[in-house]
């Protein structure tokens, strides 16, 4: 009897003893550095001596709060992420719709859309600088033959946050494809034929037929595009360093220059408390978004 | 009509998502000369190999990816390990705070790197880990791991619990439930699992570019970036370097695309 009973007990903690060793790394590297910068922001530590700040309450938010470049990178952060998404999430599902039905030579064409995603981040940083290059190269070699001149690709204002959303678009809108090749296969073929059949055109199919199929696979994608873009910190770092005068700085690019660079490891977890906030806020949405995600997780 | 249209519309998507990765390996095999004076030669001149060996010669690259390779599989090894774990709790039990950890685990997908970057510095100043590869191992694995925890939990998700069930009657340690009965039933998700997790680390360079200071510790990655914005190498070397360090990650990434796409989207669009 008692046997059984201790025996039920340690039942019990068995999922425990799974759980608890990756659970205790997470909280070690992961959420108590994320406790950690919240704190430091209130500080006014130094990089020459990481731990060891006076507190200096909401100072750093005071100042974060009147420079005009916090809202500058805000503003640039914001608007890098949703150009990325309307972009590489149209890119993706038009390449998804047009590799879709079998054709000879598909295989190759649709490891060839891949290869974006698949060169690893510094390595497409170094091409697309050699292809930006002032002087030599292939994007300032084309204006020049097409007699418009040569343009600042990454150094001029008005062209450097575009030129960074198109290596971007690159990377990311075969990743989208992928997602939404994956749902097209659920699309009936023929529901699509039928409604060929009774004449309806090529854009009332889509919109009728597979647009509803493949929405939750474009709603995760453009979720997940989003959140990348928050994250992505090598290929902007590379390219431009954050510049022209701070128009491709994001909310990251600033953590790592205020702290690096700049030595006031205090400020850039400020900006970093900010960035928590902003990904905490899509963290909603997708949850909100992905309930059905969760129960998965838990069920 | 539509059919040309369509072959049209998927030569140019050719165009775009290729030429980057032509024009890189163009530009390896082109003269310096050519790169910076007469013009770059638009189509691979494969007699400049030679010249391209001998130039990769002058830059550390075999060093840099020895130090990507230790970093790539030490944090496999470590994110598989304890994904597996977490991935076995999640899918075969129940238990308080279950829903938490569900949650904290979608968490860490969305928080950026750079936030826990300072705080990390500062710890592993006071743990005497900067400048070491481990404590580089250390930072990444938290987050590949709840990847490789998704990929796994739901790759057991799938096998009949009948199959342990026999086991656990006999009392057989749950511990050897896991290794032995239902990590061999899933090796092709593992084998996905460690493709993401090891090319995780084998791209990664915020973390290894602020830690490592050392260049004797420098992955490839930290190492090719050193390249901007100066013009010691010749470009064709950069550009080589930088074709040889791309070249396992996309033919490991093309050799399981559909499983790291399950593993991303786990439980949202099916099931």
């Amino acid at each position: 009897m008692t046997g059984s009973k201790i025996r039920n007990g340690m039942t019990r903690l068995v999922p425990y003893a799974f759980i608890l060793p990756p659970m205790i790394y997470l909280m070690v590297f992961m959420f108590w550095p994320l406790a950690r910068q919240m704190y430091m922001s209130l500080t006014n530590t130094k990089i020459i001596n990481p731990n060891r700040g006076r507190f200096i309450g909401l100072g750093n938010y005071e100042r974060l709060f009147d420079d005009p470049a916090f809202y500058l990178s805000l503003k640039v952060t914001l608007l890098y992420a949703v150009l990325a998404v309307i972009f590489g999430v149209a890119l993706g599902v038009i390449s998804a719709l047009a590799i879709d039905r079998p054709f000879k030579g598909r295989s190759i064409v649709r490891a060839i859309l891949l290869f974006g995603w698949a060169v690893p981040n510094v390595a497409a940083s170094l091409i697309w600088l050699w292809m930006y290059n002032d002087r030599s190269g292939i994007f300032n070699r084309i204006t020049e033959f097409a007699g418009i001149g040569r343009f600042g690709w990454l150094t001029s204002i008005d062209l450097a946050l575009a030129s960074i959303v198109a290596v971007t678009v690159w990377q990311v809108a075969p990743f989208v494809m992928l997602v939404v090749l994956a749902a097209l296969q659920s699309v009936p073929h023929e529901v699509r034929e039928a409604a060929r059949i009774d004449g309806a055109d090529g854009l009332s199919t889509f919109r009728a037929v597979t647009l509803p199929h493949i929405r939750p696979a474009v709603q995760l994608a453009s979720l997940l595009v989003c959140v990348w873009s928050i994250r992505r910190f090598d290929i902007i770092y590379l390219l431009t360093g954050g510049g022209p005068v701070g128009t491709t700085s994001t909310l990251v690019v600033k953590i790592r220059q205020t702290a690096f660079e700049g030595h006031e490891l205090g400020m850039a977890s400020a900006y970093g408390a900010v960035g928590l906030v902003l990904a905490l806020a899509i963290a909603a949405v997708h949850y909100l978004a992905e309930q059905r995600r969760m129960k998965w997780m838990s069920r | 009509m539509l059919k040309v249209l369509r072959y049209l519309l998927i030569g140019l998507l050719v165009v775009l998502a290729g030429f980057p990765v032509y024009w890189m390996a163009t530009t390896a095999l082109s003269l310096n000369s050519e790169l910076y004076g007469t013009g770059q030669v638009i189509w691979p001149q494969l007699q400049n190999l030679p010249e391209l060996w001998r130039e990769l010669g002058q830059v550390p690259i075999g060093l840099w990816l020895f130090n990507t390779l230790l970093i790539a599989a030490g944090g496999t090894v470590l994110s598989l390990t304890l994904g597996s774990l977490a991935g076995y709790a999640l899918s075969r039990f129940r238990f308080h705070g279950k829903g938490l950890v569900g949650f904290l685990l979608f968490m860490t997908q969305v928080v950026p790197e750079a936030l826990i970057l300072v705080p990390l510095y500062a710890m592993f100043i006071t743990f005497g880990l900067l400048n070491s590869l481990i404590g580089l191992v250390l930072a990444n694995v938290g987050f590949s791991l709840p990847v490789a925890c998704f990929v796994l939990k739901g790759a057991m998700d799938a096998v009949p619990y009948e199959i342990e069930e026999s086991a656990i009657i006999d009392n057989c340690p749950r511990f050897s439930v896991l290794t032995m009965i239902i990590l061999p039933l899933i090796m092709p998700s593992i084998a996905a699992a460690a493709v993401v997790a090891f090319f995780a680390g084998w791209n990664e360079f915020l973390f290894a570019s602020t830690f490592l200071m050392d260049r004797g510790n420098w992955p490839a990655s930290v190492g090719l970036a050193s390249f901007v914005g100066q013009y010691e190498t010749p470009m064709s070397a950069v550009m080589g370097a930088a074709l040889v360090f791309s070249l396992p990650a996309v033919v490991f990434f093309l050799l399981i695309q559909r499983k790291i796409v399950a593993g991303l989207t786990a439980g949202a669009v099916k099931g």
